[in-house]
């Protein structure tokens, strides 16, 4: 009985929250809410916030088409494959206190599983067989190498900065990531952790693909690149996984930089005089909410705004960018938790 | 549920695809002025796609030059079902002050079905949004026949 | 003992091949005799092995066996040896499996070639020279072994001269290689000179505590001598041309076998001959040379044009991985680099039978002709990917249970040492990973997909042979990839732990107390316990995964994801590939050089490195000469 009542528990993780359910709202959301935030910059009425939801349900009714050129399944599995892999990893992040599956993937895992998506367009823009898929992926391959060294510069300086306040030397877990600072305040209030944080910040938009990191998709000059021959449902999920990457990556930088927040909810819970079962439950949809909004708020500061004041780079600047000043900032964070400050 | 679901969404989320069949450009800058903040279509969810495999309406510029008949049926014929396609200006729609011309094949409806037809040299951004208009209320009929 | 005592099979599981070899070229006319000899042979090797890990991996003891019962007497070890701990049957393991599915590939592979009986016989004597290598407990037994691989391995790559480019590779192996056995040879005489043994064991407990200016000088010929083996940076290139020239069942064996002889010299060499590795410059040249050769070579590998040869650079690469691991010298960072050594096995094996595959139906390894080849071998393809996810770290494959470890390792060593050096060393690791990835993504990108050219039109499925034996790579790339915990508890483990028992080593083959009695203070035994830092769970984390893409599907599914639109029979317009409206024939749109924003700002660097390797055999000859200067110098101003 209770194996069927925790594998059930398991299930409503996996299909509702933090799975299935909550990364497609919550990252069409946040989608919207990018979109309306960018036309606002720019003086517009802007679309409404649920416009991805119409996007998503009107590419659902289209027609598919598979071009003769391309290798059938992998063309139609690929973006299967890379939302379930988005999903797993966002199972694995933990929502302050809550982590759904503790104990089974740490950071650098998370660096690698990040790479999945990545690699699932990847392959299907080179199973559609389309040359501007060829251009696209190299594109992307790039952008990812760009994003990968100052994201390891980060992951590093933090797994340091816990690991020797805990006094292991180092912490790759996320979930004591999170619990050292529901305990200790959030990690962003230490001088030495801001550079790093700054430095994720700017590797979001280079992660999600999102402009001026656009090189890879650039739908004026390359056709959407690697999305060039995708079309209805498949296009879609395409679509769908590049809303959740945003919610992905927002909520890992609350769990890497605000944890702190996590003791307040659990401080609040505590005034309000809720125990056992009760508190747990309200702290997870308390929790839930505040990510989420902590999530629109990075979103808006390093997707919207970036894209609106903008142009888009050339794959090479992308490059040479997160090399630089990008893998600078980080480096100096990790310098800094190397000494202990 | 979901087939209402995604016929409604086909009238709030038209993408476009442009095609230039030998305009004069005229065409071409006043559909961009209609994604302007002043005229702002993406209020109505109308974006430009890069790709026709992306597109809901097909944008047609142009008097349709024997040059570009081909490939511009064949870029049509790429863009997935359903489909509207648009003429903008009165190029593509008559031949305009080319008609007649050795090296124009037009007009567009000789050759395929056409829904909406925006008239003008080259047409308000005002007449474009409202023909553009008209074709989602079109794909919205597609979507749910 | 009788001849079925388990203290004969390491010298069965060398005579088996050496045997095979021997039979193959009496009696191998005949196809099936030949392809049964081998295939003998090889299993009996493999299986010889498998019985003894019971013994000296789980229980612990180490084989000691005197050819002829030539035990030593006064003192002095005078017969040939053989020594087998956990370390000798962990490298002999991955050679015996390596050899024995390069084997069964190549019943269908070599097919079409002539002179296919000594292609077995060669190919044998290979696999005989590098079992021998690392069964033996005899310094001068292994360099003649190192002698026969060698030779063996120059034959093999110029087994098929009339390729553009074979008799070449072979000259510039010969040369370097030689000057490489060279090396072994005269460290070994100079180190008879001192000690009066050629015994490891006894050498072992000899050197370490009288250490003088000739047995420095040997430690710097034997590493070079070694290194010229294992391929590791600057002997780089050789490794190239080597693979790009020989066929694809050799090409495993010298990436999956012959380098891992090269790798267990130099661990045998610096952990146990002159037990150094305590110190931090010797733990920096490891880890130097490995560091250097991860990058050098994974940025070589970006430029390259041609399958094999990318291959090559990869696989030194990853040789790379494997000596910063064990350059560490902690328990962690050894059970991490065996890991990876053996992965490294077999994933580069299933590339190379994978680019071997492609050889075999279109003739070429050029990634600028191929193209779109997933539509017509798919199966290749599917086998390919896993290799390549593999090697680049992709969970839940092999490599990145590897790396993973390596990660920590070097980070921890960082963290304890307090050396910020070594947090370098992860960084490096972790950014070659990803170009790892970007290269074999230009290698699917070119290859299997993409647009199949005209002339591959029909291109057929390799046959179930080649398969078959692809198959049972890519099979172990996900099981060791999937039980993380049983590789390192039943094999990395045991072999690291043999590492550090030098002691223990000794006294197995010189009688107990003898390591006491002769150095000062034996090395301990130590526990090897080591905790991870990290969590992964790779079966739950697939079983997440399962679920989850399950679900996708079945909602996919539901709503007639599958419902898609095929170009009927005849040709139109809408299926094929959007190009602006023109016909996708005249495209002039590709990924010439699919890395151009990466290389465009490091082109000094590549034009740099462009320059340095001009191809020439004398300048690699030379690159080995000043290797060896500075190993000496290394040598005589550190030990």
């Amino acid at each position: 009985m209770s194996i069927i009542l925790s594998a059930l528990q398991y299930l409503g993780y996996i299909l509702i929250f933090p799975g299935f359910l909550f990364c497609f709202l919550g990252g069409m959301l946040l989608c919207g809410i990018d979109r309306k935030i960018v036309a606002k910059m720019q003086k517009r009425v802007g679309p409404p916030v649920l416009q991805p939801f119409y996007d998503f349900f009107k590419l659902c009714g289209k027609e598919t088409i598979v071009p003769a050129a391309a290798a059938k399944t992998t063309f139609l599995m690929a973006p299967l494959v890379g939302l379930a892999a988005l999903v797993v990893i966002q199972l694995f992040i933990p929502v302050f206190h809550f982590s759904a599956f503790s104990g089974m993937a740490d950071i650098i895992v998370i660096l690698y599983l990040l790479l999945i998506p990545a690699l699932s367009i990847i392959i299907g823009g080179a199973a559609s067989g389309s040359p501007y898929a060829g251009v696209g992926l190299s594109r992307e391959m790039v952008t990812v190498i760009a994003c990968e060294l100052p994201l390891v510069l980060v992951l590093l300086a933090v797994a340091k900065t816990v690991g020797s306040a805990l006094g292991t030397g180092l912490c790759f877990s996320l979930t004591e990531i999170a619990a050292y600072q529901a305990a200790n305040g959030s990690l962003i209030l230490r001088a030495s952790m801001i550079p790093a944080a700054l430095a994720f910040l700017l590797v979001i938009p280079g992660e999600t693909g999102n402009h001026p990191f656009d090189a890879a998709e650039a739908e004026t000059e390359i056709c959407e690149g690697m999305l060039a021959e995708y079309s209805g449902p498949p296009l879609a999920v395409y679509k769908l996984s590049h809303a959740i990457k945003m919610l992905t990556l927002t909520s890992l930088f609350v769990a890497l930089f605000l944890g702190g927040i996590g003791g307040k909810i659990v401080n609040i819970l505590a005034l309000l005089g809720l125990t056992g079962g009760a508190a747990g439950a309200l702290g997870v949809l308390l929790g839930a909410v505040v990510l989420f909004l902590l999530c629109a708020l990075i979103t808006i500061v390093c997707i919207s705004l970036v894209h609106a004041a903008t142009a888009r780079l050339k794959i090479e600047q992308i490059f040479k960018y997160y090399w630089t000043v990008v893998s600078a900032l980080a480096l100096m964070s990790l310098v800094l938790a190397w000494y202990g400050l | 549920m979901f087939k209402k679901l995604i016929a409604e969404s086909a009238a709030k989320s038209p993408w476009l695809f442009h095609i230039n069949a030998g305009s004069c450009n005229g065409c071409d800058i006043e559909l961009v002025s209609v994604l302007t903040p002043r005229y702002d279509a993406e209020r109505l969810g109308f974006k430009l796609a890069g790709s026709p495999r992306h597109a809901d309406i097909v944008v047609v510029t142009g008097p349709v030059t024997t040059q570009s008949l081909p490939r511009v049926l064949r870029a049509i014929s790429q863009v997935p079902e359903p489909r509207c396609i648009v003429t903008m200006g009165s190029c593509p729609q008559s031949g305009n002050v080319f008609r007649g011309s050795y090296s124009v094949a037009g007009p567009l409806s000789k050759y395929v079905h056409v829904d909406v037809d925006v008239a003008g040299c080259a047409p308000k951004p005002e007449a474009v949004i409202d023909g553009l208009a008209l074709a989602t209320k079109i794909l919205k009929e597609k979507r749910g026949r | 003992m009788s001849m079925l005592s388990y203290q004969h099979f390491p010298i069965y599981a060398i005579m088996s091949l050496f045997l095979g070899a021997f039979l193959v070229v009496m009696l191998g006319k005949n196809r099936a005799v030949r392809n049964a000899l081998a295939f003998i042979s090889v299993s009996a090797s493999l299986g010889f092995l498998l019985a003894l890990v019971k013994r000296v991996m789980i229980d612990g003891e180490v084989i000691a066996y005197w050819m002829g019962g030539r035990v030593p007497a006064g003192g002095y070890a005078i017969g040939i040896a053989l020594e087998v701990d956990a370390l000798s049957l962990f490298f002999g393991l991955l050679i015996a499996v390596a050899v024995f599915v390069s084997c069964v590939y190549s019943f269908s592979y070599m097919s079409h070639d002539d002179n296919v009986r000594e292609y077995y016989t060669l190919f044998l004597m290979l696999a005989g020279g590098v079992m021998g290598l690392v069964l033996s407990g005899d310094l001068f037994n292994m360099f003649i072994m190192v002698e026969i691989l060698t030779f063996a391995a120059v034959a093999l790559t110029a087994f098929r001269n009339t390729a553009a480019g074979a008799l070449e590779a072979a000259f510039k192996y010969l040369v370097v290689g030689c000057m490489g056995s060279t090396c072994i040879l005269v460290g070994t005489v100079m180190l008879y000179a001192q000690a009066h043994t050629l015994n490891f064991a006894q050498l072992s407990a000899l050197i370490a505590g009288d250490m003088n200016t000739a047995t420095k000088v040997a430690f710097a010929l034997l590493f070079i001598g070694f290194s010229t083996k294992a391929f590791i940076v600057p002997f780089h290139p050789l490794a190239a041309d080597a693979h790009g020239a020989a066929p694809a069942s050799i090409s495993v064996l010298i990436s999956g076998v012959l380098t891992k002889s090269g790798l267990y010299g130099i661990i045998r060499l610096t952990y146990f001959l002159f037990q150094s590795m305590g110190l931090g410059s010797m733990q920096f040249l490891l880890v130097f040379v490995g560091s250097l050769s991860m990058f050098i070579c994974v940025t070589m590998a970006l430029a390259q044009h041609d399958f094999k040869r990318l291959l090559a650079f990869h696989s030194i690469s990853q040789i790379g991985y494997v000596l910063t691991a064990a350059g560490l010298c902690t328990a962690m960072g050894i059970s991490a680099g065996l890991y990876h050594a053996m992965n490294h096995t077999i994933f580069k094996g299933l590339l190379f039978l994978a680019a071997g595959a492609v050889l075999h139906q279109t003739g070429t390894t050029d990634l600028g002709r191929l193209g779109g080849l997933s539509k017509r071998m798919p199966h290749t393809t599917v086998l390919f990917l896993i290799g390549a996810f593999s090697i680049s770290g992709i969970p839940p494959f092999n490599g990145f249970a590897s790396k993973w470890m390596i990660y920590q390792a070097t980070y921890m060593k960082a963290v304890e040492s307090g050396n910020i050096g070594f947090l370098l060393v992860t960084i490096i690791a972790l950014v070659t990973s990803v170009l790892t990835l970007a290269s074999f993504v230009k290698v699917s990108q070119s290859v299997f997909f993409g647009r199949l050219p005209a002339e591959f039109e029909n291109v057929k499925e390799v046959p179930f042979g080649m398969r078959f034996a692809m198959g049972i790579f890519a099979l172990l790339c996900v099981v060791t990839g999937l039980f993380p915990n049983l590789v390192t508890n039943y094999l990395t483990k045991p072999a690291a732990a043999a590492v550090f028992s030098v002691g223990n080593y000794i006294d197995s083959m010189m009688g107990a107390g003898y390591a006491e009695s002769v150095m000062a203070a034996p090395p301990a035994a130590p526990v090897i316990t080591y905790t991870e830092l990290g969590c992964w769970d790779p079966v739950s984390w697939l079983l997440i995964l399962a679920i989850a893409l399950l679900a996708v599907t079945i909602v996919a599914l539901a709503g007639k994801y599958d419902r898609v639109s095929l170009r009927p029979a005849a040709t139109d317009a809408k299926h094929d590939l959007f190009f602006g409206g023109e016909e996708s024939v005249y495209s002039q749109v590709g990924g010439g050089d699919l890395f151009w924003g990466f290389k465009h700002n490091w082109r000094h660097y590549f034009g740099f490195m462009h320059d340095l390797h001009s191809g020439i055999v004398n300048d690699y000859a030379l690159w080995a000469l000043v290797a060896l200067a500075l190993a000496l110098l290394f040598s005589l101003i550190v030990l």
